[in-house]
């Protein structure tokens, strides 16, 4: 009778937890086809040839792309730098202070980011509408995460090779240069992936920092604004009309494509550093 | 009105202050436009109920002037003004002039009115009457949450004979600082006391606190709310009235000062026009609401672009000089097929030397 | 104090004793080691500059509008920038503000926590069943295949579930959940009736809820799959089923970790700005008046009002929002360091949490 009660709750708790995967499941799906469900009838060319003024996507794609181009500029040297500063050369205890202050940079709305970039970048310096504004404020948000995985990146690398480094007199900066960073470097780039991934979703702090647009980029720092591609799914989702939804749509469509991309890249780079760790003498 | 004419005429003349015998009408102001010698991107921000006619005017001022792009940007009146005074954009468009306090903030900020616009009263009331009258003061009260339902005998008393059904009134408002709200707002001050002293007029005002009031960003916003919510009442601006009603939106007929009931065609909003514009002081920063006559529309505004007297270089100054020359001519931008395209009407003659002597002031 | 004990960091890899660690450390460095390790410091302060930065910013903008408004700042219900076309204005405490302005916090902070605390509450449970299904009874080779479902859910821009609410999510529970729901549950007040158009509170909890599924699912797996084995076996062993061993020894093994992911993913649905921008239904000014009822977060309200903040000639519309933007900031500041103290505690920081998800 006892067996019967617990065999019973135990098949009620795992239809209930296997409910709860398809509950994660079906978002997912549901999203995708959401946005392909909408964007059908605006997949096509036109979307690459023409820009916002015309249902297309040209300008928007093309401003995130440089985007993501100027926080790879900016974002991955000092991220970088940071983490290997992390992990080699920081003593105890500042080191763990700078890492607070990296992890609650990590937690800062990015809101207020976008806030204050636009109140002192644009406004105050008269930077007007600023491309620059718009690659520090999103650098600000990816910056922890790029220190993070380089520092983590560097920590896995096994302490023989700073030991034979060491032994062989190299000065620390050589050792980091030919011994400790290539075997760190898919590790790292796996966090740069995760700072593009965030850099093309984000919209918060380019909303008033970079303005909109519809004309192509142009590299201009300042007094230009800039079109990207959230800002068109954001805009047309609240239009009325068919077509501004379906322009939405393909914006989503062309953003999530551009993330499964990313994602698969930082897959490919996860499994190569596996592989490449593994093959490292401990 | 002729001192401020007189003056710009000496300044443009060169010479100094004499006594220059009163002209009958003042002589137009020399602008200096033309395609500037290198390619322009003219960045414009604001107004959503003046985007649709800007992205007409758009492709038309570019092939006149092959130099100058127009970039033109919904997002409200009060971004297009912010955006104008911190200089992020050349051109801020907007329906609302500025006020007291940011005009005397911001003393070198010009209001340069390019068409006049009208807004209309839509409302979503399946099974019930089309085009059904409503005054200022019944508006007023729906908004104030003091009329409640679409058969309340307020609504009742103004439509004699027509049935009207039991149903929630939902008021529709801009969330987004907005010149539409500035001149909706104006016309429940000018006919209602008890919003007059409260709320009052403004981009942003302080709504009244009603239970199911919804709020919508820009003109298209607000037209995909009310055409989500049975019992909507929401303001529009005529650009976009076409869209409306083919979403289904009713339009209302609203009462003017004389008490009669009008929607907004192009013969009432021009006799408002024909009634207010001639008041119009030389910093341009007139109201046209609630303007007296007989078939005067009373929801009826300028449409400004705020542009700064001062410009970066001289190519900037003379590509807006150009544009804006260019939008209020009727050979250039002032057609009447781009005007009706978004249900517009044309500068009064009477307002045009005004606004050209503002343009001239746009140096670089 | 946070990672004090924790060396430069000691998390997976072999432990290297301290000892050894502090030698390297003190081995002389070349005096173009000293110049990189300078380059490579700065480099590493810039984040910690930039938070300061954004702090004393926000701070320093934030503080006239708190003088103004005084403690009603956040106690108040009416957040309004006045009239702004009068020409007279108020003034408070030494501050100038348009005639009438009034700035009060407490809807929107109520909206702000309401929101995250339902996301929570519904996220949590569905994370830890779907991650103890993945892990305890989905075949080995299928679960990198579906855990790819958790990777995609982190990588949705949140414009794009902000897209998914308006033209799906929130038209399809308006019709065909929120009527049962308000007939079920219409005893109480806050359930009832009329349950709107979808774009509300509980449209915007669920949305958030998926939202931050990943952030507690990613870290939750991670958890589970360091469950000693051994211990799990025992269980099974000695005639407890599959559930019970779950409970027993599988779900204390990882309590701890589960709650310091749950305030990171907490924390993530405080901050939320678009999406809950475009489902929230942005009512500024009031708490909602059901559960299915329009209502705005602090993030919401700053995109919406800063264009409104900005045409107020005083100043004081833009201090207000700052002041907004501080109560948000402290709120998600202190729930982040919060969740990262406890996964220290709880895991030796052997686990890291993974906060995109990727």
């Amino acid at each position: 009778m006892r067996n019967v009660l617990r065999g019973g709750r135990d098949a009620a708790f795992w239809i209930l937890c296997t409910i709860a995967l398809l509950l994660i499941i079906a978002p997912s799906l549901a999203i995708g086809a959401g946005l392909l469900q909408q964007a059908w009838p605006a997949l096509n060319l036109h979307l690459f040839t023409a820009t916002t003024a015309n249902h297309g996507l040209q300008n928007a794609i093309l401003g995130s792309l440089v985007l993501c181009l100027g926080v790879m500029i900016v974002a991955a040297p000092v991220g970088i730098l940071g983490g290997i500063y992390l992990a080699e050369f920081a003593p105890r205890r500042s080191g763990s202070w700078i890492r607070l202050g990296y992890e609650t940079l990590a937690g800062i709305p990015s809101i207020v980011v976008g806030f204050v970039a636009y109140l002192v970048l644009d406004q105050e310096l008269h930077w007007g509408f600023s491309l620059l504004a718009g690659i520090l404020a999103l650098s600000a948000i990816v910056l922890p995460y790029v220190v993070k995985t380089t520092e983590v990146a560097l920590i896995q690398v096994p302490t023989t090779l700073r030991d034979a480094g060491a032994a062989l007199g190299l000065s620390r900066l050589t050792t980091l240069r030919r011994a400790l960073l290539p075997p760190a470097i898919p590790a790292i780039a796996s966090g740069l992936v995760v700072a593009l991934a965030i850099s093309l979703g984000e919209t918060a702090p380019l909303l008033y920092t970079v303005g909109f647009t519809d004309q192509n980029p142009t590299f201009n720092l300042f007094q230009h604004p800039l079109g990207y591609l959230t800002y068109v799914v954001y805009l047309n989702a609240t239009l009325p009309t068919r077509l501004e939804h379906e322009v939405a749509g393909a914006a989503g469509v062309v953003l999530i494509f551009l993330l499964l991309f990313l994602i698969g890249v930082g897959r490919l780079v996860g499994r190569w550093a596996a592989r490449y760790s593994a093959s490292m003498p401990t | 009105m002729l001192l401020g004419a007189l003056a710009i005429f000496v300044a443009a003349c060169g010479s100094t202050p004499t006594h220059h015998k009163a002209k009958a009408s003042p002589t137009p102001t020399p602008v200096s436009t033309g395609n500037p010698s290198s390619a322009v991107t003219l960045n414009e921000a604001g107004s959503s109920l003046l985007y649709p006619y800007l992205q007409v005017l758009a492709p038309a001022f570019n092939s006149a002037y092959s130099n100058i792009t127009l970039a033109a940007q919904p997002g409200g009146s009060g971004l297009g003004i912010n955006d104008a005074i911190g200089k992020l954009v050349q051109m801020g468009g907007s329906d609302a002039y500025l006020s007291d306090a940011l005009a005397t903030a911001n003393p070198a900020l010009l209001n340069i009115p390019i068409a006049i616009s009208a807004q209309a009263v839509n409302y979503n009331v399946p099974g019930g009457p089309d085009f059904i009258k409503l005054s200022g003061g019944v508006i007023a009260q729906m908004y104030e949450g003091k009329i409640t339902n679409w058969n309340d005998p307020k609504i009742a008393a103004l439509n004699p004979g027509v049935s009207l059904p039991s149903l929630a009134v939902v008021p529709v408002r801009r969330l987004d600082s907005s010149g539409d709200t500035f001149i909706f707002t104006s016309y429940l001050t000018a006919t209602n006391s008890a919003w007059s002293n409260g709320p009052n007029e403004g981009t942003t005002v302080t709504w009244p606190a009603v239970s199911n009031e919804l709020t919508a960003n820009g003109n298209p916003g607000m037209i995909q709310v009310c055409h989500n919510t049975p019992g909507c009442i929401a303001y529009i601006g005529v650009s976009v009235e076409n869209t409306a009603i083919e979403t289904g939106l009713q339009e209302a007929m609203i009462g003017n000062k004389s008490g009669k009931f009008l929607t907004p065609n192009q013969s009432d909003v021009t006799a408002a026009v024909a009634a207010a514009a001639g008041s119009t002081p030389s910093d341009l920063r007139q109201s046209l609401i609630f303007a007296s006559g007989a078939n005067s529309y009373p929801i009826v505004n300028y449409e400004y672009l705020m542009v700064q007297e001062q410009q970066p270089d001289p190519n900037t100054a003379q590509a807006i000089r150009t544009f804006l020359s260019w939008a209020i001519s009727p050979t250039g931008g002032a057609t009447s097929g781009n005007l009706s395209a978004v249900n517009f009407v044309a500068l009064p003659t009477s307002v045009i030397p005004k606004v050209t002597a503002a343009i001239a002031k746009i140096t670089g | 104090m946070i990672g004090a004990g924790h060396g430069a960091g000691g998390t997976a890899g072999p432990e290297v004793p301290r000892a050894i660690r502090r030698r390297l450390a003190d081995q002389d460095l070349t005096t173009r080691d000293r110049v990189v390790r300078g380059i490579f410091l700065v480099a590493a302060l810039v984040p910690a500059a930039m938070l300061l930065f954004l702090a004393a910013e926000m701070v320093d903008q934030a503080i006239p509008a708190l003088i103004y408004s005084g403690p009603r700042f956040f106690t108040g219900q009416i957040f309004t920038f006045g009239n702004l076309y009068a020409t007279t204005e108020s003034h408070h405490n030494g501050i100038t503000a348009p005639l009438h302005a009034q700035y009060g916090a407490l809807p929107f902070i109520f909206g702000t926590v309401a929101s995250s605390l339902m996301a929570l509450v519904i996220a949590v449970p569905v994370s830890v069943g779907a991650m103890l299904a993945l892990t305890e009874r989905v075949p080995w080779r299928l679960q990198s295949g579906l855990s790819i479902f958790v990777e995609i859910l982190a990588g949705i821009p949140s414009v794009a579930y902000g897209f998914w609410g308006i033209l799906f999510f929130g038209p399809f529970l308006a019709h065909d959940i929120y009527p049962s729901l308000a007939h079920v549950l219409g005893f109480i007040p806050f359930f009832r009736s009329p349950v709107g158009a979808g774009e509300g509170l509980l449209t915007t909890a669920l949305v958030l809820a998926v939202m931050i599924v990943p952030i507690i699912a990613a870290t939750t797996r991670e958890l589970m799959r360091t469950v000693p084995v051994l211990a799990k076996e025992g269980a099974l062993a000695l005639g407890m089923t599959q559930y019970e061993t779950a409970k027993v020894v599988t779900l204390p093994y990882v309590r701890r970790g589960i709650m310091a992911a749950a305030v990171l993913g907490w924390a993530r649905a405080l901050g939320e700005t678009m999406a809950v921008l475009m489902i929230s239904g942005d009512l500024v000014n009031r708490f909602p008046a059901n559960i299915y009822g329009p209502f705005s977060t602090i993030a919401a309200t700053i995109v919406n009002l800063l264009d409104s903040a900005l045409t107020d000639a005083t100043g004081t519309g833009i201090h207000a929002l700052a002041a907004l933007g501080c109560v948000l900031l402290l709120i998600t500041v202190a729930t982040n360091l919060l969740g990262r103290f406890i996964i220290r505690r709880a895991t030796g920081g052997r686990v890291l949490p993974i906060g995109r998800g990727i």
